[in-house]
């Protein structure tokens, strides 16, 4: 639906392109039927900008307020995170776990090549990888996913609100 | 001269315990959502049944309110949602009404007309009578776009519904309420005009 009252709305909403614009600009100015048409959108707009909006009663606000006042009183649910943060922080998981599986999968003893006749790698991971360490990493996978959990829920109940 | 305080200070200031600061956001809005509600429900009482849901509403959620966002868009949107589920508590079939039965509804609308209302001569009461013709989307939209300062974006926002829809809609919106402005005012809509 292109009709020309579309475009001349469009025109006085001052939602064309450039192109666009002239185009219309040229019709309003050569063709008088166009020329009226859009004089009489232009006036209409100018008649519903100008409509009046409706008043509540005067104790509108205190009716409000008296329901609010029993209300408790709202907070701030959660401070305002940077997502450039969460990614980086799931980046450096997602490698952490890929490293981990790498490692795994090389000690394990498949018949594969001695990649360690090439690859003169003299990297201990074996003190890297203490319990503690591989407990502490299970750790703040877990607060991760209990805030990513949190998260959705709070989302749901925000929508059915 | 004091500067009067911006939606943003105002709930920061309620979130942080003054909530009495609620009823300057109250009174800053309170008109533009009763007309929005007043476009669904057709009526006062109703209407201020809805808006007053709406603020209340609003306060309780006021702590997850994304401040990346206008507040005019995010409280249109509960009043939106809440005209409905108003509407829909009340059994009140808005979206099934043709064009036809407007117009059938519009024709004994004005046959009840009275002289007092073609004494008035009032411009706006003409408009807003038109647009309570309207279907409540359509007034929505209208009120929404020139009354509530919004985008298409925003109002797409609000009605939960995609930026060219509302484009679309605006569009058909404006076409009738011309109509019903000719057909309410026939010779005079030139002196609207």
């Amino acid at each position: 639906m292109n009709t020309i009252e579309q475009q001349l709305w469009d025109y006085i909403d001052g939602n064309l392109s450039e192109t666009q614009r002239k185009s219309i600009e040229a019709k309003i100015e050569s063709d008088i039927s166009v020329r009226l048409q859009y004089e009489e959108l232009q006036n209409l707009n100018i008649a519903f900008g100008e409509m009046e909006l409706d008043e509540p009663s005067m104790s509108f606000t205190r009716n409000v307020m008296e329901d609010v006042a029993l209300q408790p009183a709202p907070i701030s649910l959660k401070t305002r995170v940077d997502n450039r943060i969460i990614y980086s922080i799931s980046g450096f998981f997602v490698l952490s776990i890929l490293g981990i599986l790498s490692y795994i999968l090389y000690n394990t003893t498949f018949s594969m090549p001695d990649f360690s006749k090439y690859f003169a790698v003299n990297l201990n991971v074996d003190k890297i990888l203490t319990p503690t360490s591989l407990y502490i990493f299970l750790g703040v996978d877990l607060v991760l996913g209990l805030i990513f959990m949190d998260y959705i829920l709070r989302k749901k109940l925000g929508d059915k609100d | 001269m004091k500067q009067e305080l911006t939606d943003l200070e105002l709930i920061q200031n309620v979130l942080t315990g003054n909530t009495g600061m609620y009823a300057l956001l109250v009174k800053r809005h309170q008109r533009f959502v009763f007309t929005l509600a007043l476009r669904f429900a057709k009526n006062r009482e109703d209407a201020e049944e809805i808006a007053q849901d709406c603020f209340v509403k609003a306060y309780k959620a006021l702590g997850s309110f994304k401040q990346t966002a206008k507040f005019s868009t995010w409280l249109y949107t509960i009043t939106y949602t809440t005209a409905m589920t108003f509407l829909r508590k009340k059994r009140l079939d808005t979206s099934s009404i043709s064009d036809e039965e407007t117009f059938l509804q519009l024709e004994n609308h004005t046959s009840a007309f009275n002289a007092n209302v073609y004494e008035q001569q009032n411009s706006h009461a003409f408009l807003n009578l038109a647009i309570n013709e309207l279907l409540p989307d359509d007034a929505a939209i209208i009120t929404l776009f020139y009354k509530g300062e919004q985008s298409l974006e925003e109002i797409g926002e609000a009605l939960n519904m995609e930026p060219n829809t509302i484009k679309v809609k605006l569009h058909r919106a404006r076409q009738r309420l011309k109509e019903k402005l000719q057909y309410l005012l026939k010779d005079e809509v030139k002196e609207l005009l």
